[in-house]
């Protein structure tokens, strides 16, 4: 656990500068909070004290006192105020770079998709995770530090006085200081469970929403009910645990403070008149320490929440990446022919071999078609010629370059891909476009839905190009959404256009038509057309046919 | 408390005020609990101002006193640690009882609520969690704000009235500083859950097409328009905080004053011996104890401005009609399907996607739906689904009319293959048994086979107990498809409903599905999506479709 949170220290050390000016407010204003009630203190023990033989010399300090205690009143609330506002300001900078860092670091490693992690557990890990993690800084270093300064001027104020009774004042602070250390690992065990459980609810409760259609269709309402409020039972019993062992904490941690002030006012009854003034210091220290210190047993749930969350994010962050960049890359090549030679894949281990010794030629300019029923590999391929995954055995080379040794973003700026269930965002249509083409004009953006045969739905739209999509493109028909994607594909400067089935979900008659137009649409760029069958409209340059792993060249 | 103008906060008010009230027995433990904790530290700051005196000389108090004290301190712990159970359990309840609310009104509500599926469950956890605070917290630490301090006030007024009036004048004035700060704050606390709740629908949007970030080499820059959101975040959530600090340091003034004024009362106006020491050390000691409560509702008090932002997100879910109809005794054999003059709009700025559309289907009868996409050949299905009710016109089964039927319930008369089908995270089997969970091994076998499921999932090292992903991860579109049309042949419903099934399948599978549909609807009552080319695969009749209306004539054909 102490890796990854300081891990995560390092990680925030772009923000030094706030979080180190929130610890200093916060221990400025504690140590004002103490020495407010001791200088009150102060002064009724010297009134008290007026009268009684030996006892000038009280007097005289809580006259003193009086004269501290105005400044010292106003100044409490400013440094708390600052304290307040500065560290939360440094934990929502923090927390920003971590998000923003945890979602580069997926992207480059979950590019084929979510896979088997549940998306559901993977906002979990963004939202709750990464906000688990301002208790570590608002929740544990910032009281920490608070705490620790107050038990070392305790230690240093009355040390000076009698270091005996530093021991026993300063002993037990030091001990319920140090108790969320101690208690960490156990609480953490707890928090990982809380973790673990939110996790749960939230899968329960986006698996069927995502499907919602099927979800209803089955009538599984009843049951997708049940499996949320069984994963609810299930959060609330991981959390009734973990605000048992906080309870523990607190109990522990409130005692070793009575333990301090308690065993003060008896060292004080002992030594009589000799050690009264430190004894009357060291009892109000006591008290004024209590509420610095109340706030340490909590620590120990945030630094456990902290280091569950920090280790899920750590988890998903440090999984390896499928194709790692090269670390010398070659020379971007300047043509793009495209030739795979002996290509041999698999997905995982112990799932059959998809290619088995692949060859393929795609000169520049030339429109390959690649048939082939589902599940035999086409997609597949198109992910290898981008480097989603890396083969096994064979090449790949553009332009006469090993892919392997090209950075994948330069790959991507010359192929580009179409794939199957290309997703529209839930943005306006123009962003959608602009994600392939960030500078292009609206006129070029036009130009690429018309190519596309969807210009004409989009100027139909009261709002046109800044329409909203919705998730996934819902507020279109599927027909409507495909071209869309197809208009974004449009748009890419690549010279290499993979096109997995374009006109699925188009209508016959407009398939056919944009199927005819296709030649003018994509220009002089090489294409790789994959499609179940062909309508005859097509025009390859060559038809390809996948079969055992193989392509063998067809006929249509 | 904080008085929040908008009328949607009178929903969110009226919400917590009605779970409180059902919760107000599990509310009543954690206060008396807490009253005892106050009432122990009063004991014990008595038997600390006793020693204290006797230290300055002014008492007699000895080690009985200070074992009392150490007595009272363990009590204080454990009252503690009972007073923390009992607040954890207040929460429970109202939580997992509105959690389930919430989430029933999703489904019923279905596609027709058209918000991103990470806004949803933000409702449904987020949301709800945010609830706890409110009843662990929040409600006993405002009832114990007012009975406490009284208490301890009380308790300084017997020993010295000036001071137990200096006491009761700052814990006067913690709730006006409270309320100052809060009244800007309660707005702009609704203002950062809707910026939380973007950014986790704008996330689990971004994270589901990733591939297309990647393909697109946007990932950094949609990095950095996530930190902008995030940057939007703090900003947002800051000008909450800045106001409700205002009150901690507001706190900190009273605590503050009232130290200051005892001081003074105790110190310096007293010329000579003091006429009661105990008494001056007492209420001294008494200022923490009063100020504890105070301040947990203080912390407590951004909680309830929370609860309140996620309550008034809730309520409008929470009072939506949960849609209500009649219930059927028992799914007919055969159904007959009229539509008569069916017309349906989405959006009013839109055209109608139906604009009068009549058709009868009877049992064994195939009719087959074509048109361009857009044309209303998706809403017919969706009507007949209980996802809409048609705006005018009538729809009724075996001639009676579908919307006095409770949505689910029209649902039971039907298999459903929709243009995507959702497969949700487990095995195979588990995917196909969703249609029906009561089914045996042999009728998942059966459907599986006819759905040609059998055939990609005895290559699989598992087979159908191999595990898919949500989304469908290591399936293929095709093989998906497969799936959906397995769960229509295990649902066994006399009603058949396909939205453009075989869209995503290759013509070797196409041929081979649409024969396994072709049996799935012999006999049985079929309405199917689906596009000219793949039409010629079924025998029926065929509805043309355009813009929402009939197209030419009805025509016989295969």
């Amino acid at each position: 656990m102490g890796r990854d949170l300081a891990r995560v220290l390092a990680l925030w050390s772009g923000r030094g500068a706030w979080l180190l000016a929130g610890v200093i407010a916060a221990v400025l204003s504690t140590l004002a909070g103490v020495a407010l009630l001791v200088l009150a203190g102060r002064v009724v023990a010297g009134a008290v004290a007026q009268g009684q033989p030996g006892a000038v010399a009280l007097a005289g300090l809580g006259l003193g006192a009086l004269l501290w205690l105005r400044p010292v009143m106003l100044f409490r609330p400013v440094a708390r105020y600052l304290e307040r506002l500065v560290t939360h300001e440094a934990t929502f900078r923090a927390l920003a770079d971590m998000r923003v860092w945890f979602f580069t670091r997926l992207a480059a490693r979950l590019p084929a998709g979510i896979g088997l992690r549940q998306a559901g557990d993977l906002l979990a890990r963004l939202v709750a995770d990464v906000e688990s993690l301002d208790g570590l800084y608002l929740r544990v270093l910032v009281p920490a530090a608070s705490a620790l300064a107050v038990v070392v001027a305790v230690a240093v104020a009355v040390g000076a006085a009698d270091p005996g009774l530093a021991a026993v004042l300063a002993l037990p602070l030091a001990a319920a200081l140090l108790l969320p250390v101690a208690l960490a690992p156990v609480a953490a065990r707890a928090g990982q469970a809380v973790a673990r459980a939110q996790g749960g609810l939230r899968s329960a409760v986006i698996d069927p929403l995502s499907g919602i259609e099927d979800t209803l269709a089955a009538n599984a309402e009843a049951r997708a009910s049940a499996r949320v409020a069984a994963e609810g039972a299930a959060l609330a019993a991981a959390q009734r645990d973990l605000a048992r062992r906080a309870a523990w904490g607190g109990a522990a941690g409130s005692l070793l403070v009575q333990v301090a002030l308690l065993g003060t006012l008896g060292w004080a009854l002992v030594a009589g008149q000799s050690g009264l003034a430190a004894g009357l210091m060291g009892v109000f220290l006591a008290i004024a320490a209590a509420e610095a210190l109340g706030l340490m047993p909590r620590a120990g749930a945030a630094l456990a929440a902290a280091g569950a969350g920090a280790r899920r994010l750590f988890d998903a962050a440090d999984t390896p990446e499928p194709v790692p960049d090269p670390v010398a890359p070659a020379a971007v090549p300047t043509g793009h022919a495209l030739r795979v030679s002996g290509l041999r894949f698999r997905w995982a281990a112990d799932r059959p071999l998809v290619f088995d010794g692949l060859d393929l030629d795609l000169p520049e300019g030339a429109r390959i078609a690649l048939l082939g029923p589902s599940g035999v590999g086409k997609s597949t391929l198109a992910a290898l010629l981008l480097k989603f995954a890396a083969p096994e055995g064979g090449r790949i080379t553009l332009g006469g370059v090993d892919i392997a040794t090209l950075p994948a973003a330069e790959l991507r700026r010359r192929v580009t891909w179409l794939t199957q269930d290309a997703r529209l965002f839930d943005d306006t249509i123009a962003a959608n476009l602009r994600l392939a083409a960030p500078d292009a004009e609206d006129a070029a953006l036009w130009a690429a839905l018309d190519r596309a045969q969807v210009g004409d739905v989009v100027r139909a739209l009261p709002d046109r190009l800044e329409t909203l999509c919705g998730e996934g493109g819902l507020r279109f028909s599927g027909g409507q959404a495909r071209r869309l994607a197809l208009a974004r594909t449009l748009l890419s400067p690549a010279s290499v256009v993979i096109l997995d089935e374009p006109a699925a979900g188009l209508d016959a008659d407009t398939e056919r038509a944009f199927l005819q137009t296709l030649d003018d649409a994509m220009g002089g760029r090489s294409v790789i057309l994959i499609q179940h069958h062909l309508l005859g409209v097509e025009h390859p340059t060559r038809i390809l046919r996948l079969a055992a792993g193989r392509a063998i060249p067809a006929a249509g | 408390m904080a008085s929040i103008p908008a009328g949607a906060e009178a929903g969110a008010a009226a919400l917590l005020k009605r779970e409180a009230r059902s919760e107000r027995a599990r509310l009543t433990t954690p206060i008396l609990l807490g009253l005892g904790i106050a009432a122990c530290g009063v004991a014990q700051a008595l038997l600390i101002a006793r020693l204290l005196a006797t230290l300055l000389g002014r008492a007699e108090a000895g080690v009985a006193d200070l074992a009392a004290a150490a007595a009272l301190a363990l009590l204080m712990a454990a009252l503690a640690m009972a007073q923390e159970r009992a607040q954890i359990a207040a929460g429970e309840d109202a939580k997992a009882r509105l959690r389930a609310a919430a989430f029933a009104r999703l489904l019923a509500a279905g596609p027709q609520d058209e918000r991103a599926v990470g806004e949803k469950s933000a409702l449904v956890v987020e949301r709800i969690e945010a609830l706890e605070g409110y009843f662990a917290r929040w409600l006993p630490a405002a009832a114990l704000a007012v009975l406490a301090p009284l208490l301890i006030a009380g308790a300084a007024a017997l020993a010295d009235p000036v001071s137990g009036l200096i006491l009761l004048g700052a814990g006067l004035l913690v709730p006006i500083a409270q309320a100052i700060s809060g009244i800007g704050a309660g707005v702009a606390s609704r203002r950062q859950f809707a910026a939380l709740q973007r950014l986790s629908g704008r996330f689990l949007d971004r994270m589901r097409g990733l591939p297309v970030l990647v393909l697109l080499n946007q990932q950094q820059a949609e990095a950095s328009r996530l930190g902008a959101a995030a940057e939007e975040l703090r900003a947002r959530t800051m000008r909450v905080l800045r106001l409700a600090f205002i009150s901690t340091g507001a706190m900190e003034l009273i605590v503050g004053i009232a130290l200051a004024s005892l001081a003074y009362r105790h110190g310096h106006l007293v010329a000579g011996t003091h006429p009661a020491p105990v008494s001056a050390l007492f209420t001294l000691l008494l200022v923490p104890v009063f100020f504890a409560p105070l301040r947990a509702f203080a912390g407590a008090y951004h909680e309830q401005l929370s609860a309140r932002g996620a309550a008034a997100d809730l309520a409008p879910l929470l009072a939506a009609h949960t849609p209500d109809g009649l219930l059927l005794e028992e799914v007919p054999p055969k159904v007959t399907v009229t539509f008569q003059d069916v017309r349906l709009t989405y959006d009013p700025s839109r055209p109608p996607a139906l604009d009068g559309v009549s058709f009868r289907v009877l049992p064994g009868e195939t009719l087959l739906l074509t048109g361009e996409s857009g044309s209303g050949k998706t809403s017919i299905l969706r009507i007949l689904m209980g996802f809409r009710r048609p705006d005018g016109g009538r729809v009724a089964i075996n001639g009676h009319d579908v919307t006095l039927l409770r949505p689910s319930e029209l649902r039971r008369l039907c298999s459903y293959v929709g243009q995507r089908a959702h497969i949700f995270r487990g095995t195979i089997r588990d995917n196909i048994a969703f249609a029906r969970p009561e089914a045996d091994d042999a009728a998942i076998l059966a459907a599986a086979r006819a759905a040609q499921v059998t055939e990609f999932a005895s290559d699989l090292p598992q087979g159908l107990d191999t595990l898919v992903g949500e989304g469908g991860f290591g399936l293929s579109g095709g093989q998906a498809q497969r799936v959906a049309v397995a769960r229509a042949f295990l649902r066994d419903a006399p009603l058949v409903l396909l939205d453009e099934p075989t869209t995503h399948l290759d013509p070797g599978t196409e041929a081979v599905v649409l024969d396994a549909l072709r049996r799935l609807c012999v006999g049985r009552t079929a309405i199917v999506a689906t596009h000219a080319r793949a039409a010629r695969g079924y025998f029926g009749k065929v509805l043309q479709l355009s813009a929402g209306r009939e197209a030419g004539d009805r025509m016989a054909g295969n």
